[in-house]
């Protein structure tokens, strides 16, 4: 289980099997709220994460392919493409400064 | 073996096909513009299009032939081996383009990223031992040599062979559309398509199927099997009616991401919630595929995303309206499906009104206090 400091998040990166559809609609949705807190919010295909992600999000069905393409990176996994708690986690760590685990 | 065991296997298993076929995909959707520019002046300039005009008629044919599987060679070639990857790529798939009497997609999915993998070898064993100052020289002449190489191999060996294997696959949905056996096709599709392999089976198996058939027939049925909307259409209204509170909520918004904006994973989160579900979604595909074939519906070339304003695009003039009872019939059969799946709803207002009443027995305890 590894986990990040609220306030070290810079980069996250959202991944989805092509880097062109579901991801983009998460990005435009995140960087909504995570851009003010300084965060930048990338998409990418899940077997290309660039690198300097600080946390990397994508669905369960994709996790393990995520895991090993980034596996020093903290890897937050979601169900729902709306609304899913996770989405919540990552934005509260942000504004906060709270730690964010896995 | 334990359950667990095994199940961590299969989740490896499928991880591992994702990623096979999420390659595949990964050649052919970053040009997809591509495709829908030559779809669209095919839909316009051919004699039977909406405004025939022999000169720009002339883009159609070198466009199918030689542009996109030479993106497509391309694009592989540069994710093995970077840009010097994808020029070796694309000039080695040249071979298998002149060999074959249609549009190579497969030869280019294979010799564009199997030449980057061979150059990529190579320089790994020669660039270290390079005399300084010929670096430039040995590097242009070994991709050249190597790409002329490939050339002439996929022209006289690598083509005929991935010719041989594109009309078989041809023949057999050929075969399942003359035994009316096409809709069993959704068996696989659906359930494959909520693993996330969705992109996998529409760019890596649907796209050069249909493109070959696309060519000699004008329009192919191959295109709207997994991009047919209707499906994950039904599922998502019986979830909006029908689901849990938090389905019901987040429903609305996912029909317009899913339907109009084409991006169908939205809606298999519902699905693997309830994997019942997944009956709906082959029911549906069945029905589609079925109205689709009785209807002979089809679409010039690869409808991406899979969004109802992308299949009417693509189009042929006179195809609107089969195409559009394709959909419905699947909207419709799935949405049957789900909500009987649901129970119309019924267990979910009784555990509401449990939960309701639980907290007005827990009030009133409260308030006796």
């Amino acid at each position: 289980m590894s986990s990040i400091e609220g306030s070290a998040i810079k980069k996250v990166v959202v991944a989805c099997d092509a880097g062109m559809g579901s991801s983009v609609l998460l990005t435009s949705q995140l960087s909504k709220s995570l851009s003010p807190h300084g965060v930048a919010v990338e998409h990418a295909p899940v077997d290309r994460i660039p690198e300097g992600a600080d946390v990397v999000l994508c669905h369960t069905g994709l996790v393990d392919r995520a895991r090993k393409r980034a596996p020093d990176t903290v890897v937050i996994a979601f169900q729902m493409f709306m609304g899913d708690p996770a989405f919540a986690r990552l934005e509260q760590a942000v504004r906060d400064g709270s730690t964010l685990a896995e | 073996m334990t359950t667990q065991q095994s199940g961590s296997r299969l989740a490896s298993v499928r991880s591992g096909v994702q990623r096979f076929g999420g390659f595949l995909s990964s050649m052919v959707m970053p040009n997809i513009g591509a495709f829908i520019a030559w779809g669209l002046i095919t839909a316009l300039f051919i004699p039977d299009g909406w405004w025939p005009n022999e000169y720009l008629a002339e883009l159609v044919g070198p466009m199918i032939t030689y542009l996109l599987p030479l993106l497509i060679a391309y694009t592989g070639g540069t994710l093995v081996h970077g840009q010097r990857g994808g020029v070796v790529g694309a000039a080695a798939t040249m071979g298998v383009i002149v060999s074959a009497d249609m549009p190579m997609f497969l030869g280019a999915m294979l010799m564009g990223p199997l030449s980057a993998y061979l150059m990529k070898h190579f320089d790994r064993v020669v660039q270290p031992r390079i005399k300084t100052g010929f670096e430039m020289l040995v590097n242009n002449f070994s991709a050249g040599i190597l790409a002329a190489l490939l050339a002439v191999l996929g022209a006289y060996v690598v083509g005929p062979l991935v010719g041989a294997i594109a009309r078989a696959l041809g023949t057999a949905v050929q075969f399942l559309i003359d035994m009316s056996l096409l809709p069993v096709v959704s068996v696989l599709v659906e359930p494959a398509k909520v693993l996330f392999l969705n992109n996998a089976i529409n760019h890596g198996v649907f796209t050069p199927l249909g493109t070959a058939r696309a060519v000699t027939e004008g329009s192919a049925i191959e295109f709207l099997i997994e991009t047919n909307p209707g499906p994950g259409l039904g599922i998502l209204l019986a979830c909006m009616l029908f689901g849990s509170k938090v389905s019901r909520a987040t429903a609305p918004g996912a029909i317009v991401i899913h339907f109009f904006g084409g991006i169908h994973e939205i809606y298999f989160p519902y699905i693997l919630a309830q994997p019942k579900l997944i009956l709906a979604a082959i029911g549906g595909g069945m029905s589609g595929v079925a109205t689709f074939m009785l209807l002979d519906a089809g679409l010039i070339s690869a409808a991406s995303p899979g969004s109802i304003i992308a299949l009417m695009a693509v189009t042929p003039p006179g195809g609107h309206v089969q195409v559009l009872a394709g959909v419905a019939a699947a909207t419709i059969v799935s949405f049957v499906i789900a909500s009987l799946l649901l129970g119309f709803g019924r267990s979910e207002r009784r555990a509401e009104r449990e939960e309701k009443t639980q907290q007005e027995a827990a009030e009133k305890q409260e308030n006796n206090r």
